[in-house]
């Protein structure tokens, strides 16, 4: 599945050029000029787009991407895929509203839950996030199943439990006032506790990426998976480790924005394995692994959310978000590839 | 693949069978089996035996059952040579769906079946041949492309269709002409319809393609090794684009059995369908790796997916799917992989 041509290249890219930028500041810098243009852009052909409080915006809906994309960008630069995100959010959030409402009140079954304290209510549902990833884990470290079968697998086991638990709709109804309270904590402003979240989570990403051996073995893996079976990097373990993450930091984002909006909703992020995928590759992360960068995928999405803003801005119709999305990443890939040759020569 | 095995067989000339390769042979049909008889006796909360005989009754659901598993049955044979081919389609389920929306759009406004018909199946040659340009010639790797297009294929068939219309359908002014269920719907022989028959010769007919032509062997050399087929003068490029045309225009031959079936074009029917295929091939023990699989089986395992869809439904509450389908995917893959290890172990 993988095209032979493009694990050479990728090998290529990581032999450093000396006194040059390394690759993936290149591409990272170059996709940054890219989001400058697009931003100028839309100021330009997009009423009232260029406002403080619209830039703000763009930055804070897309705060859960973000945090996802984290996941999904290291999980690619080893050369597997996560799609299970968006059901895991859904699960999460949806079986954190289940714990939490109380027992036996109601005729509805919608309206009972199990009337556990918020804290372990919240426990249990990121242990159930850990569990899928769990399953990703051990289906492509140890049954070496490709990763795009099982994450598409758990993706529908996620969202379908959270469908079972809403029996196909969603609750909202007998919450404790302490549920609604960590996704609606203003800290400066506007702005919302998850953004410093997303933040935190962005340099923790960031410095594991860049400054620890733990950043380069991601790299080795993605790049040469037998030489770093060789060399003695313990790949099973890191790729467990990976999927365990990734799956944890969505069970925090359904946790959080299930408490935001008080309620669980099987269909939550519907599609966000998409978008998760698309500012990863915006990014500059090569889909054959050992390339790419937490950076580039943040510049990634806030690509997106440009072209998601302004699109709305131009009141042009939902549906041409797909078209856009697919089109951008298209010229994101080609783009990248022919920058990269051109530097070659 | 198959083909090294086969030859080691025969070069050890042993012709016993482990349990192991027995069930990894059948499964698939015990699985079908397994499926209806549990589907047709066991209804939600009333556990009885045959208290359901509905199910497996001709006029009524059997009819019905074939009926709707025409778009799969027709879809499902070409998706499997893909992953064969050790590549993926995942725009399947959107192709089907913007050639549903197209069909019903030309139909609507006045087309006769003949000539809107070759062109619903000429533009899905032109959907197959964009992914195989992007997958073939500028080596895209097959997952992020036809990501790619199904985005794309589905913003175009949610655009076609005006805003706030549920899909392309007769209206006040217009009407969908009485034609329209003949295709996908009305009996033509024991009460299946034209849509049922052609999903039937058209797996007959790749059937063969994957037996005997070359077309069928180079895709599975591809599948079993890239680099060793490309340099043994196999023109890798040629045969994957015309692989992604062929499932173009079944998904365009499906989307007319939709949306003859439904009578209309809507623009979410083929949501999922990729997912559907993908289950259906692994339960039919494709290997998705590449290089190793059977139509016919991948076949057996769409009937399976076909039955829950909607067997299901009249034995459990509709919002239990998506976690069964899941649920069915993961253990059949781990099953699968399971077996054939222990079965490689045994060959060598």
């Amino acid at each position: 599945m993988r095209s032979s041509l493009e694990e050479k290249s990728t090998v290529i890219n990581k032999i450093s050029t000396k006194g040059k930028m390394s690759n993936e500041s290149f591409i990272t810098l170059s996709m940054f000029v890219v989001l400058i243009v697009m931003i100028g852009l839309a100021s330009i052909f997009v009423n009232n787009f260029f406002q403080i409080q619209n830039i703000i915006n763009l930055v804070t809906n897309f705060w859960y991407l973000i945090v996802l994309g984290i996941g999904a960008t290291y999980l690619l630069i080893t050369g597997n895929f996560e799609l299970s995100i968006g059901g895991t959010v859904a699960m999460t959030g949806v079986l954190s509203v289940y714990f939490c409402q109380a027992a036996n009140v109601s005729q509805s079954e919608l309206a009972n839950g199990l009337g556990l304290p918020y804290g372990v209510a919240v426990a249990l549902a990121l242990l159930a996030a850990l569990a899928i990833g769990a399953i990703n884990a051990l289906f492509v470290t140890k049954l070496k199943v490709a990763s795009i079968v099982v994450t598409l697998g758990t993706m529908s086991l996620s969202r379908g439990i959270a469908k079972i638990v809403t029996l196909g709709a969603q609750r909202n109804t007998n919450l404790p006032d302490v549920f609604g309270a960590v996704g609606n904590i203003f800290v400066i402003g506007s702005l919302k506790l998850m953004i410093f979240i997303m933040l935190f989570i962005v340099i923790v990403a960031v410095v594991l990426e860049k400054k620890t051996v733990f950043g380069r073995r991601t790299y080795l893996i993605g790049a040469n998976i037998k030489a770093a079976k060789l060399s003695g990097v313990k790949v099973e373990q890191h790729i467990t480790i990976l999927y365990l993450v990734s799956a944890f930091l969505a069970g925090v984002v359904g946790i959080i924005l299930a408490s935001e909006y008080i309620s669980g909703t099987s269909s939550r992020v519907m599609g966000v394995e998409f978008d998760a995928l698309v500012i990863t590759l915006l990014g500059g992360t090569a889909i054959a692994g050992g390339f790419g960068s937490v950076i580039g995928t943040v510049i990634g999405a806030l690509i997106l959310a440009v072209i998601a803003s302004s699109s709305t801005g131009l009141l042009l119709r939902p549906e041409w978000q797909f078209i856009l999305k697919s089109l951008i990443v298209f010229i994101a890939i080609m783009a990248q590839r022919f920058a990269l040759l051109k530097r070659k020569l | 693949m198959t083909v090294q095995k086969n030859t080691l067989k025969q070069l050890k000339g042993s012709t016993k069978r482990s349990w192991q390769h027995i069930i990894k042979g059948s499964y698939m049909y015990v699985l079908l089996f397994l499926t209806i008889v549990i589907l047709s006796v066991v209804k939600l909360g009333d556990v009885r035996m045959f208290a359901r005989g509905h199910f497996l009754n001709w006029e009524g659901s059997i009819v019905n059952l074939l009926r709707s598993a025409a778009p799969i049955l027709t879809l499902v044979g070409g998706f499997t040579l893909i992953i064969i081919s050790g590549q993926i389609d995942l725009s399947v389920g959107s192709g089907l769906t913007l050639n549903a929306v197209l069909y019903s759009l030309m139909v609507l406004n006045g087309f006769g079946f003949a000539s809107s018909l070759l062109i619903t199946l000429a533009i899905g040659a032109v959907l197959g041949f964009i992914n195989g340009f992007l997958i073939a010639k500028l080596r895209i790797v097959a997952v992020i492309a036809t990501l790619v297009t199904l985005s794309l294929y589905k913003g175009i068939a949610r655009l076609i269709v005006p805003a706030g219309v549920s899909g392309i359908k007769s209206t006040e002014f217009l009407k969908m002409p009485e034609w329209i269920n003949d295709y996908g719907r009305e009996g033509i022989l024991a009460g299946l319809p034209m849509s049922f028959f052609v999903s039937v010769a058209i797996i007959a007919i790749l059937v063969i393609i994957k037996r005997k032509t070359i077309l069928g062997k180079y895709a599975v050399a591809i599948g079993g090794n890239m680099e060793a087929a490309e340099l043994s003068g196999i023109n890798v490029v040629k045969i994957m684009w015309i692989l992604y045309i062929i499932v173009g225009v079944l998904a365009a031959l499906a989307g007319v059995a939709r949306a003859s079936y439904m009578s209309m074009g809507d623009p979410l029917t083929g949501d999922g369908m990729e997912l559907d295929c993908l289950i259906a091939a692994l339960l039919g023990g494709t290997d998705i790796w590449g290089g190793e699989g059977s139509v016919i089986k991948a076949v057996v395992g769409a009937m399976i997916i076909v039955c829950i869809n909607t067997g299901l439904m009249t034995v459990m509450p509709p919002f239990w799917l998506m976690f069964i389908k899941g649920a069915v995917l993961v253990v059949t893959v781990a099953v699968y992989t399971l077996i054939k290890a222990k079965v490689e172990k045994q060959t060598k």
